[in-house]
């Protein structure tokens, strides 16, 4: 779109800074994303720091987040507008001896002020343009899919009794996915793709100590190794990033300078989310993982 | 791989960039007239310098799924790299186990590619892993080869639990607001004074989502019912309430069995209870023990309920059709799903399959992995 965006470099400066540590690749794409001015698809497993993006997305551009979590079941309704009925009717009773006509009435009550405005228009409304997320969009109906197709293609939602409201500025549209349904592929081409992968060894360390700036570095080290190889076991619910790092804080509260059998078994429930997998990894025995850490 | 036009045979940057495309066309990812405009654009943007940031600009316009991607990756080499050999892929899809978790078509190529002579068929593999999962989603369980089961194990548990997990979203509650309900919105207007303020809206009642399931473990089910053991298994997790029975020669309640997240130790358990696995059925008797010791309370509420049997019975046909119907009276459908009914020029002759087709609502295949999950549909419409 414009052409005074950021820079490829100033994007992973500035991006560094806020503590995300954004690798080449999704700098790229974000850099094409804010020229071409494409919403952007993020795909991935839970906990890889998708919605991440669009926060820190937010806080470069120096602009606001919008965000809409999306349900099965999610309507019109509480994603794009509503009219404040009560108030409405309110309004109908003071103006009863105001002596205005019907149509005048009428006019008032559809105002503006009457609109409750749901995420999708408040996107579109806004003075600067903010970053809109749409977060689990696998997750809503395919009518909605379909809905919001229309929206990132034309940028305007119409409302009967208003008429259509274009955008003044153009939202920066994220949209993000766990892959549990395959989205519509008109809904796929509108977008850039990206896949975001657990981030590999040295990536999550660096993530561990941008966070943990105090943290033991042999600590960092071997706990992130030991995360890196619990993702290769098949777990109910594959720890993300947020848990490396839950689990970081904890064993550092619990004032372990290493990794060690009883600080892992302590607090493995900061990092297994579900009985299962702490069971099977109790099972399997922490002081054999250990020694895997240990021999690299 | 046959010739492939490389970017060294076109005069300019930018022929080179649309004749990637027509390739990259041809290979079959969607690239369409807008996307090569972006990419003629991307070239302009100053994003050449690093090839490596050319490969993921383009990455991003041309592809939808980490299929495409890897599918993409391999293109991209051949094309613009060197003329000799291909450059080393960087991506890391094919390394991350995670994603076999996510996406089963990288699932079966990955495990393919460790099966075969390492690095014999680099070129190949994208291609025939996308095959490979179609051809095991339509492989008959009896006739899954040694070396496939473990895989389609594994892609089936994956495809189960997405499918249940959306049954499961599609049944709960749902948080749409229902129709307004006049009768309560006067109701609660009187005390505004007679203007109806606060509207009260009917919700649909949640409808707690039950289902039976029967399943025959005899001699003439072996092949099947190792699979779909599986597959009630992975439906209990996320069900409401599943009621789940083996029978042979004899019915056992394995409810308590399958509550077990650990689908290992579920299976160890279960074959320490079943004495009579694999041998004679009689589906009639067993059905007649199921509604006079376990109905009432197998089939309260209504529940879907499912047969997952062959049909050949050695009882009474007579015996059968009746307790048949004593189910059918209970449960809000009757599914029966027969894994012969996917073999060419099946007919339900035996007779069994005959008694018990009048009571039956709907009768269906259960032969391999597309027709499980066709049922999907049945689960939810009801």
């Amino acid at each position: 779109m414009s052409n005074n965006a950021p820079g490829l470099e100033a994007i992973k400066a500035r991006f560094d800074e806020l503590g995300y540590v954004v690798d080449e690749e999704l700098a790229t794409i974000l850099f094409l994303m804010l020229r071409l001015g494409k919403p952007l698809l993020l795909e991935g497993n839970p906990g890889v720091g998708k919605t991440e993006v669009a926060n820190v997305l937010a806080a470069f551009l120096d602009t606001e987040l919008i965000r809409l979590q999306c349900y099965e079941g999610l309507d019109v309704h509480s994603a794009v507008y509503e009219w404040n009925y009560q108030k409405q009717l309110l309004s109908i009773k003071i103006q009863e001896n105001s002596g205005r006509s019907e149509a005048e009435k009428e006019h008032h009550i559809f105002g503006e002020g009457f609109l409750l405005k749901r995420p999708l228009l408040q996107s579109i409304t806004g003075e600067k343009p903010p970053v809109l997320l749409i977060d689990e969009i696998d997750r809503a109906d395919e009518e909605f899919e379909a809905f919001l197709l229309e929206l990132l293609s034309a940028f305007q939602i119409s409302i009967p009794e208003l008429g259509t409201i274009k955008a003044s500025n153009r939202p920066l549209v994220i949209l993000t996915s766990n892959r549990t349904r395959e989205l519509s592929d008109a809904l796929k081409r509108r977008c850039l793709y990206h896949w975001v992968n657990f981030p590999d060894m040295e990536k999550e360390l660096q993530i561990v100590r941008k966070h943990l700036p105090g943290i033991e570095q042999a600590l960092a080290r071997n706990l992130v190794q030991m995360v890196q190889l619990l993702r290769n076991k098949k777990l109910d619910k594959t720890p993300g990033i947020a848990e490396t790092l839950d689990w970081a804080r904890g064993l550092e509260a619990l004032g372990y300078k290493t990794l060690e059998k009883e600080g892992v078994e302590k607090s493995l429930g900061c990092l297994l989310k579900s009985a299962g997998d702490i069971e099977k990894i109790r099972s399997e025995g922490v002081g054999n993982l250990l020694a895997e850490v240990e021999n690299g | 791989m046959a010739e492939h036009p490389h970017s060294s045979d076109y005069p300019a940057l930018a022929e080179a960039i649309i004749g990637f495309v027509h390739y990259a066309r041809r290979e079959g990812l969607m690239v369409g007239v807008q996307e090569c405009q972006e990419a003629l654009r991307t070239a302009s943007m100053g994003l050449l310098q690093e090839k490596s940031t050319f490969a993921y600009a383009l990455r991003a316009i041309f592809c939808t799924s980490p299929d495409e991607a890897a599918q993409f990756d391999k293109l991209f080499d051949l094309f613009w790299g060197n003329k000799k050999g291909a450059i080393r892929s960087r991506t890391t899809y094919r390394n991350q186990s995670n994603i076999q978790k996510k996406s089963p078509g990288s699932l079966v190529w990955m495990g393919m590619g460790q099966k075969q002579e390492e690095g014999k068929e680099e070129e190949g593999r994208n291609v025939s892993g996308a095959n490979a999962v179609e051809r095991l989603r339509k492989t008959d369980f009896a006739k899954v080869a040694e070396m496939d089961s473990e895989l389609l194990e594994e892609l089936a548990l994956q495809l189960w639990k997405q499918m249940s997990l959306r049954l499961k979203r599609r049944l709960k509650a749902s948080p749409r607001q229902g129709r307004i309900d006049l009768r309560q919105t006067i109701r609660a207007s009187i005390s505004r004074g007679g203007d109806p303020i606060d509207l009260r809206k009917k919700r649909r009642a949640p409808r707690k989502q039950r289902l039976a399931i029967l399943l025959d473990v005899s001699g003439s089910m072996d092949k099947y019912s190792y699979f779909l053991l599986r597959f009630i298994w992975s439906l209990r997790a996320h069900f409401e309430k599943v009621e789940a029975f083996i029978f042979s020669t004899q019915l056992i309640r394995i409810t308590d069995f399958l509550d077990h997240r650990n689908l290992e130790r579920t299976l160890g358990m279960l074959s320490l209870q079943a004495h009579n696995w694999s041998s004679g059925t009689k589906i009639g008797e067993c059905l007649k023990t199921f509604n006079e010791q376990f109905a009432r309370q197998a089939l309260s509420g209504q529940p879907i309920t499912i047969i997952l049997s062959d049909g050949l019975d050695t009882g009474e046909p007579e015996l059968l059709a009746a307790e048949l119907g004593n189910i059918k009276r209970r449960a809000r459908k009757l599914i029966w799903l027969n894994p012969l009914k996917g073999m060419q020029g099946y007919e339900p002759t035996a007779r069994g399959m005959q008694a018990a087709l009048p009571a039956i609502d709907t009768f269906r295949s259960a032969h391999n992995l597309d027709s499980l999950l066709e049922l999907e549909k049945y689960l939810w419409h009801v």
